[in-house]
């Protein structure tokens, strides 16, 4: 087991982890399935509104690979298909049947995975609606079925701080989660599987084979074990840029999936907020946002994750890449003299408030604490940046349209955990301005061929 | 109970926003209403977090940290008035002398400078920056007690409009604002900036000069340490600054204690401080050990450079300004080194300009951005290309 140090990075010290025990909640009333949350996707819908569907029906499709499908998480009929601003599919909305039906596959078992065609597996995934769970770099788009990887990166803690703990997404599904070992090396030579270290001994404890498994072990600092910080670690040539990556959730979800031959519609998240120190979930893939956690105070925001992740709408439901929520209030009112306060109770990554000399937890709002100013050029982005980048140079050389001299400075690099915003004093918008850089290259080298 | 003050702003804010009567006035009272209560909108994009540390608060620790420097100054003009008139000040009446020289140049510098400020943010339509509280109080620190309010005034003006408005405004100038209106003034007026005018006193008596320690200089093979002290500047008098000089320069504990507070709260990037402080030292042993000379500068050794003029005020505030240094850490490194080394530089070697802090930190800023770019290219040569 190797040890991964990231350069810099960050530990916020925040209130309210998750326990360790798991809830089931009861069955929701509505399940979604959501586009929301799907990078790079241009959805193309299967069904009709008042359609009846099979848990695994195909809803969607990807109209730039229409044989990646997005399945649904229920059996029952098309209750309404959401739509955005200029007709963008949200989400598709069924209202379930009290019994499930599955599209039905044949089980695989280990050995014949060994000895099945890669592109019989591929296929296979592709129609079960679980492909997309494997991610390519450098934009983390769904891999491409031709590819063959350098490494696959499999990160065992999820994209928040508080996502949920791999032990206990293990406890019931480690015979999933080997089976899912064993496809992804049909797919890869190099599997790099990475733990938190704070959650190694509970993982240890699980399973003693869990030691001989995870090939890294990942400092506590966040982003360190992000799949995009953990290849800037690793990676010695070029032709590892485009390596994969795949959550754990996602791994067991294939592993469920080639066992059982049907769609699995569990899901494991946590649901953080403030103070509290809630339970771990189990619900329904697809689930309502307001059924998993009660809504946020006026002024604050439901989020998929702290520092990347999009705000969500209670009335929306959580989408197949999201297994954390989290409720971040806003501050009540702008406060007087502000900017000379003490600030006991104020996280910072600088030394300017008195709360840097205490390691307490602090409970953060979702108030940016300042205004947007000019870039004043004082590297606290640099500082913070687990990749070695410099923001704010790379952000000024995409503001100039100046696109070859932020590649050059490692644009691609950036693993998207929005360190460089959290931190910038003119609050610079830093993650989006470098995430939108990143995201209009990436379709534009789609058009070369 | 609603807060008055607030009221105020609520009450006041359909006469500055939108359509409101007064909407071109709205950056002074966005600016006075944001000084009153922190503005705190809701993030609307990833990250949905955010550091508690804003520029306002960032630019309010560079006032703090000039606030002994400040405080010292003032007590130190009255001081040095007493002595010209031959009297032996109390400490109350040493502040109400300084204050009497000090507080008239800082209300000038903020007062015309928060106008330009005004004038170009009612005009581009861009909010007033707090980087300007601090440029309008380090001016006049850098400036002799006596120097004419008009000057000041001129001065200040040259560096917000010239050193920082034409190139956009904050952020984007190349050359610290402070030390371009201080230069204004140095080429424009030296006659006020240097000789024999530096003590706020009106009447000279004999026996005191009214000199600068960086003016003296050895004659007749006296060595530089001892003519100091006969001019009176010991080492221990340049440390701890009861001497002429510059409002804010003269002390180099105040200073210190200032680079201090700077680089704990990471406000001021250490690699400068430290940088200068080190350049200073290995160049000015570097030209001491060159044989001949004992009368001059290049005879002094590092502690007298060090806290002699203004290079522990400039090292600490001027250079450390992140807009105008270079943005990459060896960048930073090479930068202060270079300014420590180009200050004793201009010292030994160019007899017209005794102080040469000033110079070296505007010769650096003009280079700060090469310095980036040799770094940077250096460093993505060193990265794994990702097309």
């Amino acid at each position: 087991m190797e040890k991964l140090k990231i350069s810099r990075g960050f530990t916020p010290k925040l209130t309210g982890k998750p326990d360790m025990s798991l809830i089931r909640l009861p069955f929701p009333s509505t399940i979604g399935c959501s586009a929301g949350d799907i990078p790079f996707i241009r959805p193309k819908l299967l069904v009709k509104e008042g359609q009846s569907v099979k848990t695994g029906t195909p809803l969607f499709t990807d109209k730039r690979d229409t044989s990646i499908q997005y399945v649904s998480p229920a059996t029952g009929k098309v209750k309404k298909i959401l739509f955005g601003e200029r007709r963008r599919l949200l989400e598709v909305i069924i209202e379930p049947d009290t019994q499930d039906e599955f599209i039905q596959f044949d089980p695989i078992s280990e050995a014949t995975l060994a000895q099945m065609e890669k592109a019989d597996l591929v296929d296979r995934l592709k129609q079960g609606g679980l492909w997309q769970g494997l991610r390519q770099f450098p934009a983390k788009d769904t891999a491409e079925p031709d590819h063959t990887p350098a490494m696959i990166i499999v990160s065992l803690n999820g994209n928040d701080i508080f996502s949920p703990h791999p032990a206990v997404v293990l406890k019931e599904n480690m015979d999933a989660f080997l089976t899912g070992l064993a496809l992804l090396r049909r797919f890869s030579h190099r599997l790099v599987i990475t733990a938190r270290e704070d959650c190694l001994d509970d993982l240890q404890n699980l399973s003693p084979d869990m030691g001989g498994l995870i090939t890294h072990v990942t400092d506590t600092a966040y982003p360190a074990w992000n799949p995009g910080a953990v290849l800037y670690q690793l990676k010695e040539t070029q032709a590892e840029n485009s390596s994969w990556c795949i959550s754990l959730a996602h791994l067991v979800m294939m592993g469920q999936f080639l066992m059982t031959g049907h769609y699995p519609v569990d899901k494991i998240i946590t649901a953080t907020r403030g103070e509290y120190n809630r339970p771990h979930i189990l619900i329904r893939q697809g689930a309502p946002v307001n059924t998993l956690t009660a809504p946020a105070a006026p002024g604050g925001m439901v989020t998929t994750g702290r520092f990347n992740g999009r705000i969500l709408d209670p009335v929306t439901h959580l989408g197949f890449f999201e297994n954390t929520l989290n409720i971040i209030d806003g501050a009540p009112e702008d406060e007087m003299f502000g900017f000379v306060r003490p600030g006991l109770g104020k996280p910072t990554v600088s030394a300017t408030f008195l709360s840097s000399l205490f390691k307490k937890p602090a409970q953060m709002d979702c108030t940016l604490h300042g205004e947007p100013r000019a870039c004043i050029n004082c590297s606290y982005c640099e500082r913070i940046c687990p990749n070695d980048l410099l923001p704010s140079f790379i952000m000024k050389a995409l503001h100039a349209d100046e696109i070859e001299e932020a590649l050059e400075l490692g644009l691609l690099d950036c693993c998207q955990c929005g360190l460089c915003a959290y931190t910038c004093p003119s609050k610079i918008e830093l993650a989006k301005i470098l995430a939108d850089g990143m995201d209009s290259h990436y379709k534009d080298s789609q058009y070369k061929d | 109970m609603k807060n008055p003050i607030k009221k105020l702003f609520d009450d006041s804010a359909h006469l500055f926003t939108g359509d409101g009567k007064y909407k071109k006035y709205e950056p002074v009272w966005d600016a006075t209403k944001t000084f009153f209560f922190l503005p705190s909108p809701k993030t609307g994009v990833m990250p949905f977090i955010r550091d508690s540390l804003d520029l306002k608060r960032y630019m309010s620790f560079v006032i703090l940290a000039l606030l002994p420097v400040t405080l010292f100054g003032i007590y130190n003009t009255g001081f040095q008035s007493g002595r010209a008139a031959g009297e032996a000040y109390s400490i109350l009446k040493c502040f109400m002398v300084g204050a009497w020289y000090v507080l008239p140049m800082i209300i000038v510098s903020y007062g015309v400078g928060f106008i330009w400020e005004f004038i170009f943010a009612v005009f581009r339509r861009h909010k007033i920056s707090e980087g300007f509280l601090v440029t309008g109080l380090l001016f006049p620190l850098t400036l002799p007690p006596t120097i004419p309010l008009w000057q000041v005034a001129l001065g200040i003006s040259f560096g917000v409009v010239i050193g920082k408005e034409v190139f956009g405004g904050t952020g984007r100038n190349i050359l610290n604002p402070a030390l371009t209106a201080r230069a204004f003034v140095f080429f424009s007026y030296p006659v006020s900036m240097s000789g024999d005018i530096w003590i706020a006193g009106k009447t000279m008596v004999d026996g005191i000069t009214g000199a600068t320690a960086l003016s003296v200089t050895g004659f007749e093979g006296q060595a530089i340490g001892s003519a100091l002290s006969e001019a009176g500047y010991p080492l221990s008098s340049l440390f701890y600054g009861l001497i002429p000089g510059s409002v804010g320069e003269t002390s180099a504990l105040c200073c210190l204690i200032g680079a201090a507070i700077l680089m704990v709260t990471r406000i001021a990037n250490y690699r400068i401080i430290i940088g200068g402080i080190t350049g200073v030292i290995a160049t000015s042993i570097l030209i001491w050990l060159i044989p001949g000379g004992t009368e001059t500068w290049a005879n002094a050794g590092p502690l007298y450079h060090l806290f002699a003029g203004g290079f522990l005020f400039g090292i600490s505030f001027m250079a450390t300004d992140p807009v105008s240094a270079p943005g990459t850490n060896p960048g930073r490194w090479i930068f202060g080194f270079l300014i420590g080394f180009l200050t004793v530089v201009i010292r030994v070697a160019n007899p017209a300009f005794m102080e040469g802090a000033m110079l070296a930190i505007l010769f650096m800023n003009v280079f700060a951005p090469l310095l980036d770019h040799l770094v940077i290219k250096y460093k993505t040569s060193k990265r794994i290309p990702n097309v």
